[in-house]
């Protein structure tokens, strides 16, 4: 009897301590990373606010990264109710939508993040989340490599016969931030052993080109300084246009010519700062997450002491720059959906915005926000102002099947660039898979 | 006489029955289902009967037969491979290993990895500015091949494939050399036969069932290869390594065609169902 006793008092004792802890809100974060850290100090701070009552306190739940989405897909779509608010991001915002809750995120919300980027979270002309992770691309480029061809009067002719005798152009050496694509393009050609065998390093550029999904986000700016958008006004698919046609010509002529490693076309991100690391490459258009690896003396010795950033190269339409963030909504089927609600617009405050971002996390926060927070996360402060300037996400991509269209996209492209496909085709198989996926 | 009736028989398998219906024969149900259906993330609990439709839409998709191509080469080329290398490591190696068996543990070791860990090693090893491999091929001949691009990712992702399995049909094979009584040899030699005949003429024969069946379990293997290709090339360029398993992750989760995808797996299984009859035909008339 004794025993019974005690095995029953243990029994209970495990069930109480396995029980979660008076947290009423559940929250569904991006795993890992500096995202993870900053959420968790953030859910701290809002769970010892004197105005957050016990049941509105916050606890978080983390998967794998690995398939991510499938999971909370299949989760979402079997009406779990595991969780209140969940991770959203702005490619998936139209799949998971149906699942979904629109949330009012106060008069505030634009003040701190600005417009551009409370978009980045909306669907259908509602708001879906919180953006509290944004993601762009920065172009990178060898701060010492540029300074010596600017200085030097052969080199500069070198220059000018490779711009000329590659891409057909009257073209000059040119500081980063005063780049289009073609002095880009010249620029990697100049610097590729294979275009010029007294290159000091081997690639110009290294090309993310991988049937990949995230490559294509990479990608899309160049078109869409041209011009390129997904759809016109009417909603007609516009992917064959000459801007589209213009990107995807240059990317192929650069990996032909050995301007890019030849496995690029399996590259993504952690191949592209390998290669940027070595030293083996002048250029690269790559996440701004890169940043803080390639400019750290422990992580990148090689490059960090000469590694320039500067927003990617324009167009005739200017400068683009390919935004999507992350953030968190309300799951449609949680079990507190107004503590869920509060916490957000609460994250939205530009309060937990700032410690947000002095926690790690990458919030882009309008010039007058990010200026208190400037010292501590310099990063930041070009991550707004890129966002802020040239910003843009295309027509249709927060759509329920935006990311089948990074994914057909990456699919018909990379067939182009391995020369499986000529361009006509590529183009006419992405017209046609994306009028299905846009219409439905 | 019977220690137990046919009732008992029943009895104890039930709960095996049970087992098998509820977590297999389930599911194999709703995929029956969903393959007949228009179904999506939202109508999973709802799905509408469309007929055969989506089989249809299977069979006239270019991309599943390329699919269904590359997994036939790819497990064809690797299981061959994999069974000629073991058999040659297993006789050759069989006189030291009886002398030294513990050599036999680092050569079991590619087994012990994960198929998903093998493709991201490789992808470090040989990527052109952190692997070792392009690294000594630059420092030796000044240049390196690129091992995962269109052209050459196939037979990169073959011999991946075929370091890795190559150990498990070394392990059947050696102990199916190793079964064979050592007084048929002598008797063999005794009659003049040089060990090339009795190789021929005693050893493989003793040995082909083993043969044929590790033959199958690496084909079945190959041919739903999805791990470490995911892991090294995912589709490829153009699709160019998907295989028949990767086309199915695609349409299910990237896609959401959930009942192309089930379709898919659905013609998957008859066309691996209709393989393994027609191996069970051809060992029934050879036995005959």
């Amino acid at each position: 009897m004794k025993r019974t006793k005690i095995t029953l008092a243990l029994a209970a004792l495990l069930a109480s301590a396995a029980l979660p802890a008076q947290a009423k809100v559940t929250v569904l974060g991006w795993p890992g990373g500096s995202e993870e850290t900053a959420l968790r100090a953030a859910v701290e701070a809002y769970n010892k606010a004197p105005d957050t009552s016990e049941n509105d306190k916050v606890e978080l739940l983390f998967f794998n990264r690995e398939g991510f989405y499938d999971k909370l897909q299949a989760d979402m779509a079997a009406g779990s109710d595991a969780f209140d608010a969940n991770l959203v991001a702005t490619y998936s915002i139209g799949r998971y939508a149906p699942y979904m809750e629109p949330v009012d995120l106060g008069p505030d919300a634009a003040k701190v993040f600005g417009d551009t980027v409370l978009k980045t979270m909306q669907f259908d002309g509602k708001q879906y989340g919180v953006p509290t992770d944004l993601s762009l691309h920065f172009m990178y480029y060898r701060k010492d490599l540029i300074d010596a061809l600017m200085r030097d009067d052969e080199a500069k002719a070198k220059y000018k016969e490779i711009a000329k005798a590659e891409l057909g152009k009257d073209l000059e050496p040119k500081d980063p931030d005063s780049w289009t694509w073609d002095d880009w393009a010249a620029t990697t050609l100049y610097f590729s052993k294979g275009v010029n065998r007294s290159s000091p390093v081997r690639y110009g550029t290294v090309l993310q080109m991988k049937n990949l999904l995230f490559n294509m986000m990479v990608f899309q700016s160049l078109p869409r300084s041209y011009g390129g958008d997904w759809t016109d006004a009417s909603g007609a698919v516009t992917v064959d246009s000459p801007a589209y046609r213009t990107g995807l010509e240059l990317y192929k002529k650069l990996y032909d010519a050995g301007a890019s490693p030849r496995d690029s076309l399996s590259y993504e991100y952690a191949e592209t700062n390998a290669a940027f690391a070595s030293g083996q490459a002048a250029t690269a258009l790559q996440w701004n997450a890169a940043a803080a690896d390639l400019t750290s003396a422990e992580k990148s010795p090689t490059v960090a002491d000469v590694t320039g950033i500067v927003a990617p190269p324009a167009g005739p339409n200017g400068r683009a720059d390919h935004i999507h963030g992350l953030g968190l909504g309300i799951n449609k089927n949680g079990k507190n959906k107004e503590g869920a609600a509060k916490f957000l617009r609460w994250l939205a405050t530009e309060d937990a915005a700032l410690l947000y971002a002095r926690n790690g996390g990458s919030p882009a926060l309008t010039p007058e926000v990010v200026a208190k927070v400037a010292k501590e996360r310099p990063d930041l402060v070009k991550l707004g102002e890129f966002a802020g300037k040239y910003g843009y996400v295309m027509t249709g991509a927060t759509s329920a099947n935006a990311l089948s269209v990074y994914e057909l996209q990456a699919k018909e492209f990379t067939g182009y660039w391995s020369g499986q496909q000529d361009l006509d085709t590529a183009l006419s198989k992405t017209k046609s898979g994306m009028q299905d996926l846009l219409k439905k | 006489m019977a220690i137990l009736g046919k009732t008992h028989g029943r009895l104890f398998l039930s709960p095996l029955a049970a087992f098998l219906l509820l977590f297999l024969g389930f599911p194999a149900l709703v995929n029956l289902v969903y393959s007949v259906s228009t179904v999506s993330f939202e109508t999973l609990r709802s799905p509408t009967l469309s007929g055969f439709g989506n089989y249809l839409t299977v069979v006239r998709d270019g991309e599943f037969w390329r699919a269904f191509g590359f997994s036939l080469r790819f497990g064809l080329l690797t299981a061959l491979a994999e069974c000629l290398l073991g058999l040659f490591l297993a006789v050759f190696l069989a006189p030291l290993l009886s002398k030294r068996p513990i050599l036999l543990a680092p050569l079991m070791l590619p087994l012990m990895v994960a198929p998903a860990m093998v493709g991201l090693m490789y992808r470090l090893v040989l990527h052109e500015f952190a692997g070792p491999v392009p690294y000594y091929l630059f420092e030796w001949f000044g240049d390196s091949p690129a091992f995962l691009d269109p052209q050459t990712a196939f037979w990169t992702l073959a011999v991946v494939e075929v370091l890795q399995w190559t150990p498990f049909a070394f392990l059947l094979f050696y102990a199916a050399y190793l079964a064979i009584p050592d007084a048929l040899r002598e008797a063999a030699a005794l009659d003049g036969a040089g060990a090339w005949k009795i190789l021929r003429f005693i050893e493989l024969p003793l040995m082909m069932p083993t043969l044929v069946i590790a033959f199958f379990i690496r084909f079945i293997d190959g041919f739903r290869v999805f791990d470490n290709i995911y892991a090294l090339t995912g589709a490829g360029a153009g699709g160019s390594t998907t295989s028949l398993s990767m086309f199915i992750y695609q349409a299910f989760f990237k896609e959401g065609a959930i009942g192309k995808a089930v379709a898919a797996s659905v013609i998957l299984f008859i066309a691996s169902l209709l393989f393994l009859m027609s191996l069970n035909r051809l060992a029934r008339l050879r036995r005959r």
